[in-house]
């Protein structure tokens, strides 16, 4: 940098600061602002604070945004003090979570599997903060005050590979997900055995973007897919769909089951369905039940077809503006699809979960 | 020949965008600043295209507005570190959470909302007459001549040798009439304007999507690039296409031999070659550490 002095240099009247001093006054601002901060939240708190505590950016035109609109909905209706908090950084969840326990929060949720630990270690020091995991397994032995919330999402991707299955005119299907996670790997497995249910000689071809925020590489995976011939893909990556659905509106007769309802108008000659997974309408009923006085911690809800919360879902958008030789197929293929489900829920069709690729 | 065509236009459009920015680094690099912040004005050249198309209907007037707006950011960043003294790296680094932050921020105000914007329409495509090329934007016809034009404007002019002393000995540039901080205020305005429109290319040249934090670590890839290529112009260029060779191999790779071999390992390829290169590079005579023994933190 340049060594010339000149009218705006800082150096001059900080240079009789010294460093010690500075530090000692940083510290002190820090300390006043942390109190003056803390009072009026302590303040907001007592009168019942629900918080969401989110893992993954908004943003996504699915689960989190579904999840912050609920709620904003349940604090209008019910006239709650409500914040969504974004933790980034899996050192600070349980900062996080402190923070809203020592702030007197009535109701905490949180997201996702990733959070379980900071739940575990934070709610048992707050008993009168009712914790709410969504999208967690269950507790062993139970904490008091910690209800977790699994979704079996994974049957919803069955479905969606039966489906797949009776309209995929090259048999070739593809899974596209954020990240290789436990969960994400059943929906694959799952997806396969819908698929393998229909034709054992089909393929299913699964490929991870790296990111849930990367519509980019989406959608250069998409078009690789797509460039292989397969002509259905089932998305399972966030804000990353956006560009495998853009890679679909660019093909004829490409395919993509989305993940929420919301898609439906990014690809309406394109995404043909949806592997619902309503996060928002879990939140409310949690959460509604947790405002409840007759709520009861030490649980765990498992959460599957027939919930409301999960489901495959045809586009309506689609069935009027897709490729009319492909929603007569997919029209001809959903008694299938309500049979399978019909056969999971009474029992008779077990879906495998299987978490390894 | 169709799937080698393919194959080419996933590398040109995936790294076009790397391309661009890496020219901003380079100037930046140049002028004696390490331009961590490439990143952050990468974002904002991708979110002020889309909410420009979206809220003019035109796409010069979006990314006009792109442009301002990286200027605008890039003197932010030229005034922290001249004017306030400021660590350029740590500076850099700000300026990146600032274009993530800020953006998210924009994206929030403007529709109440941190959805995922679409616009109607991204850059103008090529076209048919370009074949199985056509798909590409016009961007990726300009890249090659804006690198170039960079290597010329750096190696072949006088503000080009007025650039390297700025950036070598700032204080043999002052005896010759030269001011450093105003030469450094132009070349980072100029990296502006590239990283605007890599950034254009991100959001609008094959999408018209931008979703929060979508550079995901390209702005970084691209600085990887400058101290693989060691500062020069085209040899950058091909560090970053090579980045993204590596990248669109990968996931071809995935599609291949996912089955066999982790998803992970596959996924990491890009970065695993872009330590592997700036290794390489730092061993090189007139490589990384060439480039490294420019910084204008060798004058403090």
């Amino acid at each position: 940098m340049s060594n010339k002095p000149n009218s705006m240099d800082c150096g001059a009247p900080l240079g009789r600061l010294s460093r010690r001093r500075f530090l000692a006054a940083t510290a002190g601002v820090s300390a006043f602002v942390g109190a003056g901060a803390a009072l009026p939240f302590g303040a907001r708190a007592s009168t019942g604070l629900v918080a969401l505590v989110h893992t993954q950016a908004a943003g996504d035109s699915g689960p989190i945004d579904s999840m912050m609109g609920r709620l904003n909905q349940l604090a209008e209706a019910e006239g709650l003090e409500t914040r969504a908090i974004y933790a980034q950084d899996p050192a600070t969840y349980e900062t996080v979570l402190r923070t809203l326990g020592d702030a007197g929060a009535s109701i905490v949720l949180g997201t996702f599997p990733v959070i379980s630990e900071a739940f575990k270690a934070a709610a048992p020091a707050y008993p009168d903060t009712k914790w709410i995991q969504l999208f967690g397994d269950p507790v062993d032995p139970p904490i008091a005050n910690l209800v977790t919330v699994s979704y079996d999402y994974y049957l919803g991707c069955y479905l969606s590979g039966i489906f797949a299955a009776h309209v995929s005119q090259s048999q070739q299907i593809g899974y596209i997900g954020g990240i290789s996670i436990p969960p994400l790997n059943a929906d694959y497995n799952a997806l396969t055995a819908g698929v393998h249910a229909v034709n054992p000689d089909a393929t299913v071809t699964a490929a991870f973007a790296g990111s849930f925020q990367d519509p980019a590489k989406g959608y250069e995976i998409a078009s690789q897919m797509f460039l292989d011939g397969i002509d259905y893909i089932q998305t399972d990556s966030a804000a990353t769909d956006g560009g495998i659905i853009q890679a679909a509106n660019e093909r004829d007769g490409a395919m993509v089951s989305a993940l929420d309802p919301a898609q439906y108008a990014l690809g309406p000659a394109s995404v043909i369905g949806v592997v619902s997974l309503d996060f928002g309408q879990s939140l409310h009923n949690e959460a509604s039940a947790a405002l409840g006085a007759d709520w009861q911690g030490g649980r765990h809800v498992p959460t599957g077809l027939g919930s409301g919360v999960i489901d495959f879902l045809l586009s309506p958008v689609y069935q009027e503006q897709g490729p009319e030789d492909i929603v007569a197929r997919s029209q001809d293929a959903w008694p299938h699809v309500e049979a399978a489900r019909a056969g999971i829920l009474d029992g008779s069709v077990a879906v495998p979960f299987n978490t390894e690729l | 020949m169709t799937e080698f065509h393919e194959f080419m236009v996933a590398i040109l459009r995936s790294g076009t965008p790397l391309v661009y920015v890496t020219m901003a680094g380079v100037i930046a690099q140049r002028a004696g600043v390490w331009h961590l912040g490439l990143e952050g004005v990468m974002i904002i050249g991708a979110c002020a295209t889309i909410l420009g198309i979206v809220l003019t209907g035109s796409f010069p007037a979006a990314i006009a507005i792109a442009c301002v707006l990286c200027v605008a950011a890039s003197v932010l960043l030229w005034f922290v570190i001249e004017k306030l003294g400021a660590n350029p790296i740590i500076a850099g680094l700000g300026l990146t959470g600032l274009g993530i932050g800020g953006t998210a921020l924009a994206v929030q105000a403007l529709f109440g909302s941190l959805a995922a914007v679409t616009a109607p329409f991204g850059v103008p495509r090529l076209g048919e007459a370009f074949g199985s090329y056509g798909a590409l934007s016009i961007f990726v016809l300009m890249m090659p001549f804006v690198v170039w034009g960079m290597w010329v404007l750096l190696r072949r002019t006088r503000f080009g040798l007025r650039l390297a002393a700025a950036g070598e000995h700032p204080l043999a540039a002052r005896s010759v009439g030269t001011d450093p901080g105003r030469t450094r205020l132009i070349a980072l305005a100029s990296g502006g304007v590239l990283c605007a429109i890599g950034g254009a290319e991100l959001a609008a040249g094959g999408l018209t999507i931008f979703a929060q934090n979508m550079t995901a670590g390209r702005g970084f890839m691209s600085f990887a690039a400058v101290i693989f290529g060691a500062g020069h112009p085209i040899a950058a260029a091909f560090a970053a296409m090579f980045f993204s060779l590596v990248g669109v191999a990968g996931i071809r790779l995935q599609l291949l031999f996912g089955a066999s071999i982790p998803h992970d390992v596959l996924l990491s390829l890009p970065y695993l070659a872009t330590i592997l290169g700036v290794w390489i590079s730092g061993r090189m005579r007139g490589g990384a550490k060439a480039a490294t023994e420019a910084s204008e933190l060798r004058d403090y």
